[in-house]
């Protein structure tokens, strides 16, 4: 078994028109065994930045405050908050300082750019990235989500139609992942708000 | 850990070591299965690189660039684990970014292909990255091949990736000494192209880089080969209300307090 | 009678010849099927190496019981390969005949081919003696087939339930030869989960109505936190007048049947946003 597939995870994130939405499944379990249904795997950077952490739930915890705090020393220093570029060139180096003794994590990067393009980026666990315009995925059946998004997705996706393209997406990709689901979250990102919404998915 | 040092990290070796020892395979890296190919000619350099990136058998990016910056006269195409061409090139770069303020002069390709080889040797393969690096100096065009053990070849034209036989057969046939741009566009394109079409490992388009002492011509997507063959003629629509949610939390961007973790938190 | 000790000895070899005797004592065993070994020296690396190339469903949650009203049995619905879920509605109760139910836990191929095979062995058993076969005797069948192929790669958890003259029966069957006569048992990588509540909820003198309702909650508990087992719960009620299927639900209205309100849910303790 796949260290990545201890904890269980699910993650998408994807593109629309002037904004990005981002969600994961809810279950944080040992191997064979649910422990709670209530772990989300996206982490809110500021208001237009958002990152999913897939993987082994001890690595992306840690990798989480890492880095949290390097965005609070960006903002002592810049005082201004971290754009998505360049937060994922700071993920990639932060997970290739590992390159041999890596954390076992996946991250899914979602923002705002401050001109409003919406942008979103995807790394494996050694920091090698992906900036999609469409949509990128991790987790324990990356090939369910992958199909999902692959069909489902269409450019310029509105935020209502957007969340409803996630959402599905997300629930019928878990459907088939006996380590993901027990219900799921998503976040739509847009200039003015942040709309977070959880969803009622199959509990078994 | 987490130092401003630089350099590697081996804090976690150990304990994955362990993990491996007890059975559990290592993750995936990205790779890029990659053919990529450059050409001297006339006036100048062709690089040229397909755009497909894979994780095991899954086409993980089907539009990456394999053709990286190295100096505004230098360029580097990659093959082999993404995240090492990737880290590799944008280090050498820096150096020679750094280089340039020193020296107050324009980067040579040997500099870059020595800094790229040393950095390979000292680790002994395992920084698993074998590039094709072009460009123009002031000895004219430059072509060489960087193996991750950090060995190296100057060539006249050259390949590299798990799509290498494909195009260095079309190179073979075709390669001719003082060749025009044009030809020497059309037969790096072609080089690849047997790539994209005969080796599972490449896919999807063709870059092209022609480096010139008169400047660089990055033609991203230059033959877009793979276009998605099949969309929906009648699109699936979700209708707003269709996706089973239990709560809706909405948080104004302006009212939010940026905390890292809790910010979500705005009204408790 | 003498004890047939042929099955002790080294039999699988490269010469068909030497392989022979098998053939023999399956012959003997009635209508047990057989199949031909593969020629090769070290059968248990071999099977050890199929059973890693085919994956075979071991993620379950089976239960049964007696209780006062006659016999309950309940299963879910999933079959997975490694961590995907290639079936959400698959049938893991065997019907061997009117009155005699078998479960599926383990390998599905060998469960089903296996309990098939013991419906044709108990209907021979009907012919030639006149009466129907006892639950006793039926899971007795079964696990001596087990045990002529102990070892060699079998995978298979079952339940023998039905009732006969002498009343309702439950046996517990393995691949390793093992039966079990029982009141009360449970199956499955989710086997643990059910067994909780179970036997927290279980008496002899309960209703069929609740005891059905144990029966369902007990596998709905068992898929919200085995991950391996899910989909829908199906429970049987067996009596002197032969099984019934009685529930088909769909685990996740279980769910929401159960609890209503997600956020009171114990395994919620933070409110997700």
């Amino acid at each position: 078994m796949s260290i990545f597939e201890y904890n269980g995870s699910a993650i998408i994130a994807m593109a629309g028109k002037d904004c990005v939405a981002i969600g994961s499944d809810l279950r944080f379990g040992v191997q064979l065994q649910t422990m709670t249904t209530d772990y989300k795997k996206v982490y809110q950077i500021h208001d237009k930045l958002f990152i999913g952490l897939g993987g082994l739930a001890t690595d992306t915890q840690t990798l989480h405050q890492r880095l949290v705090m390097r965005h609070n020393l960006y903002k002592l220093r810049e005082e201004r908050d971290i754009k998505p570029s360049t937060f994922a060139a700071l993920v990639s180096a932060i997970m290739y300082e590992k390159r041999f003794g890596p954390y076992f994590a996946s991250p899914v990067i979602a923002g705002l750019e401050p001109d409003g393009s919406p942008y979103i980026c995807g790394m494996d666990s050694i920091g090698a990235t992906e900036t999609a315009k469409d949509f990128i995925v991790t987790g324990t059946n990356s090939e369910s989500l992958f199909g999902m998004c692959e069909s489902m997705w269409r450019p310029e996706l509105e935020q209502e139609e957007l969340f409803e393209v996630i959402s599905q997406c997300l629930l019928s990709g878990i459907d088939r992942d006996a380590l993901a689901g027990w219900g799921a979250v998503v976040y739509v990102i847009t200039k003015d708000k942040v709309v977070a919404r959880t969803l009622k998915g199959r509990m078994d | 850990m987490g130092s401003n040092a630089g350099g590697f990290d081996f804090e976690l070796v150990k304990r994955n070591a362990l993990l491996e020892a007890k059975g559990v395979p290592p993750p995936r890296a990205w790779k890029t299965g990659t053919t990529i190919a450059g050409v001297i000619y006339k006036d100048g350099v062709v690089l040229a690189a397909d755009t497909r990136s894979t994780s095991g058998s899954t086409v993980a990016d089907k539009n990456c660039e394999k053709i990286h910056f190295i100096a505004p006269n230098i360029y580097c195409c990659g093959a082999g684990t993404a995240a090492d061409t990737e880290n590799v090139t944008a280090m050498v770069s820096s150096h020679l970014e750094l280089h340039k303020y020193a020296t107050g002069r324009q980067a040579r390709v040997v500099t870059a292909m020595t800094l790229l080889k040393s950095h390979l040797f000292r680790y002994q393969g395992h920084v698993s990255a074998a590039l094709i690096l072009g460009g123009v100096d002031l000895h004219g065009p430059h072509l060489f091949t960087i193996f991750p053990h950090g060995s190296t070849d100057a060539l006249p034209y050259a390949t590299m990736g798990s799509g290498s036989l494909n195009a260095m057969a079309v190179f073979e046939a075709g390669y001719k000494d003082d060749m025009s741009r044009e030809e020497a566009m059309a037969l790096a394109a072609r080089a690849i192209r047997s790539g994209v079409y005969n080796d599972l490992g490449s896919g999807s388009n063709v870059d092209l880089c022609i480096i010139t002492a008169g400047g660089v011509e990055y033609l991203r997507n230059y033959e877009f080969l793979q276009a998605k063959t099949y969309s929906r003629v009648f699109p699936v629509k979700y209708p707003p209300g269709t996706a089973p949610v239990l709560k809706t939390k909405v948080t104004l961007s302006e009212v939010a307090v940026i905390e890292g973790v809790e910010s979500m938190e705005t009204d408790s | 009678m003498l004890l047939d000790t042929s099955v002790l000895e080294v039999r699988y070899n490269s010469s068909r010849a030497e392989a022979e005797p098998l053939g023999n004592i399956l012959a003997a065993d009635g209508a047990a099927a057989q199949f031909a070994l593969p020629a090769v020296k070290d059968i248990d690396a071999f099977e050890r190496e199929v059973v890693e190339m085919v994956k075979p469903s071991h993620g379950t949650t089976t239960l049964g019981f007696i209780f006062q009203g006659g016999v309950i049995i309940a299963v879910d619905s999933r079959a997975t390969m490694g961590s995907y879920i290639s079936s959400q509605t698959v049938k893991k109760v065997i019907e061997i005949n009117k009155y005699l139910l078998g479960t599926m836990a383990g390998g599905a191929a060998d469960c089903q081919f296996w309990q098939r095979n013991l419906g044709t062995q108990c209907r021979l058993f009907e012919l030639n003696n006149g009466k129907r076969i006892t639950v006793r005797a039926a899971s007795k069948l079964l696990s001596n087939t087990m045990f002529s192929y102990r070892g060699m790669g079998l995978s298979m958890g079952t339940m023998v339930a039905g009732w006969d003259p002498t009343g309702p029966g439950l046996y517990y069957v393995d691949s390793d030869g093992q039966r079990t006569k029982g009141q009360v048992f449970s199956v499955g990588s989710g086997s643990l989960y059910a067994y909780g509540v179970l036997d927290a909820g279980y008496s002899w003198d309960m209703s069929v109505d609740d005891a059905i309702e144990l029966g369902r909650r007990s596998i709905y508990h068992a898929t919200f936190r085995d991950c391996a087992s899910g989909g829908t719960v199906s429970v049987y009620h067996v009596t002197e007048d032969g099984w019934k299927k009685v529930r088909g639900d769909d685990v996740t209205e279980c769910h929401f049947e159960y609890y209503p309100d997600p956020s009171n849910h114990p395994s919620t303790g933070t409110p997700v946003i």
